[in-house]
């Protein structure tokens, strides 16, 4: 039997060597990322998470980009609109070039923007582009758009990056080999949770590397083996690494919006007197002080003050239990029947955490809230199908004033939209339309910011809080700069600090 | 038969439940501001417009012909990305079976040879303690170590030899545990066997007569437990891979619920009941191999 045993030791040893891989190593002189979230699709056209968009940034150019207030202002190309409905777009000189040295051309915008509205492609994005009549190339580095109705917005949508037509004509998988004219080249992707880029101007590699747990990610930072993280970790964790003196912390104003969302069909939520209340019973400065350990700034409306259609004029709730309980009472709440609510919210532990707060604070005035959370998936279809009394949620990337319809209007009821809570306001119909229809920037903004006042007295979202980009990086990298909307633009700047420089980097650049 | 009969209820089922969930994989891919008819475009493309009975069909029908079908969202064969898992999981799995053998081994011996003594109660309480402590605080607590402090191995991730070490200990020291306990207990039993005695009378040492005798024949019930420990790894360390980020099979199966890739999660599921089915028969097998007294053939 011994022998046997011996045996039996030899196979499993056998079993091991067949197994026995690893996965190869960027180079040392890679700057590395760590992501909660890989990106999924390296295609523009397709990508609708946000760490995709982030990258497809680096990877590909677009026509138009955003200003820190959100307008507009020229990428690869300056316009005019000649009509309401005829935009004309010259590419500005010197066009970026492919991998394979050929400059991008308007052919290649009409090619990118034609498969985009081709059913075939199945564009998450095509609804927004639905008002292209046609198309029409002119030189080389001029396009004319046509549109179907006035858009005052439209230049605002082409933030789509643009591919090379002649492998949209071969079907080309830019979903897993993309191919731009961006700063950077795809190099690698050695697995799933890795993505490897290259930076056209010196060669640098950078990598993303996709670290689940945020404790090891954290571990992962102060280990030295990723060099940067932004955002996506619970605030405590924040805190202890910005008083790490090896870590270099950066903080900046940011435009992703908190809020809890109302089902305006509930009989008890659908109250504007109980909206109303609640609102006044959260305490959000302190919860922004406490659980968010300062980080983020009090909300009013959907979007920043700093936004062309902020309205910073907006006085929002006062933390007031007195006056909530109050409202509660107009309501015909009483403490011997006071509301029972249900709020649902995501598995996410800080999330879930912020949930028990409200909670406490809504006990207080005497609304009685249970907590239901639930994975992704579960959550997300609840919200959409109309399943709840309350949830909160946080939106990212908001920059075109769009999305007043798309979440705000009565037509906009999922799956038309993403009017989750059933709000129907004809006011709020009206002014949207109002502004959809005026071509005056100032008119625009006024009608914008009347919208947002009416939105924050009816409350189909309660607004609370722009959470902060944060940026925690080693001392072994400098020159990243965390951005309003937290994209990754700042690695076009990264670099070694000079005790750490790596010299074949110069040899090995893209001319 | 009765393998075939239960894996194709295990599939069944999984069909039916991961479908039953709520939570739409066209909402997962398009979100939500694409046009309806790209929605219901996507949808007849992935067969996912057919009724509930029909796609199961289709569904086991393809897998008649080992036909596992394409993720939903990379487009990807199935069986390339279980080809590019399991060994991946295989890797950490024997190693952490390793881990476990070499420190349950030697606690359980001392454990049994010195019962009741300091050792034994040692041994059991680390026992006790591996067992109560979960994965996802004994993970970061070795990489704290092992990782940030000692400078030894990587934090997480599966690039250089040593990156399976900690993953791997974070495993084998809970296994380990209940190992420990079952060696102790196995061995305790058959020391008081008469052949022990036998074999002590003809002049062996104690020694002699724990490794030559003892052991060996206390180990056949641990096989039993090891094989179930090694299924169970097999079905994908969750937690582990999750806090190491090591892309086997539990991390696949994670993703692709969230997602609600349902072909993953079905082909990953199926892949799992078949691992359990055959480690079980390997126990079996082994056992007829390590032990003559037992036979495969039927009593008269």
């Amino acid at each position: 039997m011994a022998n046997n045993i011996a045996r039996l030791i030899w196979l499993f040893l056998m079993l091991l060597s067949f197994t026995w891989g690893c996965t190869e190593s960027a180079p040392e002189s890679t700057i590395r990322l760590g992501l909660a979230i890989a990106p999924t699709n390296l295609d523009p056209r397709l990508a609708t998470d946000a760490p995709s968009a982030r990258v497809n940034r680096l990877l590909y150019s677009r026509l138009v980009d955003f200003a820190e207030d959100a307008t507009p202002i020229p990428a690869l190309a300056t316009w005019e609109a000649l009509t309401p409905i005829h935009y004309r777009f010259h590419l500005t000189e010197p066009r970026p070039t492919f991998p394979n040295g050929a400059q991008l051309t308007a052919k290649d915008v009409q090619e990118t923007y034609t498969s985009l509205l081709d059913p075939k492609t199945v564009s998450p994005h095509r609804g927004l582009f639905q008002n292209i009549s046609r198309m029409h190339t002119l030189s080389e580095s001029t396009i004319d758009f046509f549109l179907l109705h006035p858009d005052p917005l439209f230049p605002s949508y082409l933030v789509i990056g643009i591919l090379p037509a002649n492998l949209i004509e071969i079907n080309h998988p830019f979903h897993e080999n993309p191919v731009g004219s961006g700063p950077f080249l795809f190099h690698q992707r050695p697995d799933a949770s890795r993505l490897i880029l290259k930076r056209r101007k010196d060669a640098q590699l950078i990598e993303f590397v996709k670290v689940l747990n945020p404790t090891v990610r954290t571990l992962k930072l102060l280990a030295g083996e990723i060099h940067l993280l932004q955002n996506d970790l619970p605030p405590e964790l924040v805190t202890y690494l910005a008083e790490n003196p090896s870590i270099s912390f950066q903080h900046k104003q940011g435009s992703k919006f908190a809020y809890i969302g109302f089902n305006h069909q509930d009989p008890i939520v659908g109250q504007n007197l109980v909206r109303k209340a609640i609102a006044h019973a959260i305490n959000r400065g302190q919860i922004i002080q406490y659980a968010l350990g300062g980080r983020a700034q009090l909300a009013q409306a959907l979007f920043p003050p700093s936004h062309w259609v902020g309205a910073s004029q907006l006085e929002g709730y006062p933390y007031d239990p007195a006056r909530a309980r109050e409202l509660l009472h107009q309501a015909g709440f009483t403490s011997e029947r006071s509301p029972t609510l249900i709020y649902k919210t995501s598995t996410d532990p800080f999330r879930l955490r912020l949930a028990t707060i409200i909670q406490e604070q809504l006990q207080q005035v005497g609304i009685h809230m249970s907590i239901h959370s639930h994975d992704w998936g579960t959550f997300y279809g609840d919200i959409k199908a109309g399943h709840f009394q309350m949830y909160s949620l946080a939106w990212v990337g908001l920059k075109t004033p769009d999305i007043f319809r798309h979440a705000f209007h009565s037509e906009s009821v999922p799956p038309l939209g993403v009017n989750r809570g059933r709000y129907t306001d004809p006011l709020t119909d009206d002014l949207i339309v109002e502004a959809e229809g005026t071509s005056q920037t100032n008119q625009q903004q006024r009608i914008y910011r009347s919208l947002q006042a009416r939105l924050l007295d009816t409350l189909p979202y309660l607004p609370l809080w722009y959470e902060e980009n944060v940026a925690l990086s080693t001392t072994a990298i400098r020159g990243y700069t965390v951005r309003t909307d937290g994209n990754f633009d700042g690695l076009l700047d990264i670099q070694w600090t000079s005790s750490t420089t790596h010299p074949q980097l110069a040899r090995q650049a893209d001319p | 038969m009765s393998a075939l009969v239960g894996l194709l209820g295990v599939v069944s089922l999984v069909f039916f439940l991961i479908h039953m969930i709520p939570g739409d994989p066209i909402d997962v891919m398009l979100g939500e501001s694409a046009l309806a008819a790209d929605r219901e475009a996507l949808r007849q493309g992935l067969g996912l417009h057919l009724p509930l009975y029909e796609q199961w069909w289709n569904y086991l029908t393809a897998l008649a012909q080992a036909d596992f079908g394409h993720s939903l969202f990379s487009g990807r064969p199935i069986v390339d990305l279980l080809l590019e898992r399991i060994p991946v999981t295989l890797h950490l799995s024997i190693i952490a079976l390793m881990v476990a053998i070499i420190i349950a081994l030697p606690l359980g011996l001392l454990a049994a040879t010195r019962q009741h003594s300091m050792y034994d109660y040692g041994s059991m309480g680390f026992a006790l303690f591996g067992m109560s402590i979960p994965n996802f605080w004994m993970g970061p607590l070795l990489i704290l170590v092992g990782a940030l402090w000692l400078g030894w191995f990587p934090v997480s991730g599966q690039e250089g030899w040593n990156a399976v070490v900690l993953p791997a200990l974070t495993l084998g020291t809970a296994m380990a545990a209940i190992l420990a306990r079952m060696i102790r207990s196995s061995l305790l039993e058959v020391l008081g066997e008469d052949f022990l005695r036998t074999a002590r009378a003809k002049g062996l040492s104690s020694l002699q007569a724990i490794f030559i005798h003892a052991l060996p024949n206390a180990l056949l019930p641990v096989l039993t437990l090891l094989g179930l420990q090694l299924g169970g790894l097999l079905g994908g360390a969750v937690i582990t891979e999750t806090v190491f980020a090591w892309p086997g099979l539990g991390l696949l199966i994670i993703e692709a619920i969230q997602q609600r890739d349902y072909p993953i999660v079905q082909a990953a599921v199926l892949c799992i009941s078949v691992t359990y089915i055959l480690v079980n028969l390997l126990t079996d097998l082994l056992y007829a191999w390590l032990d003559p007294r037992i036979n495969w053939q039927s009593p008269l």
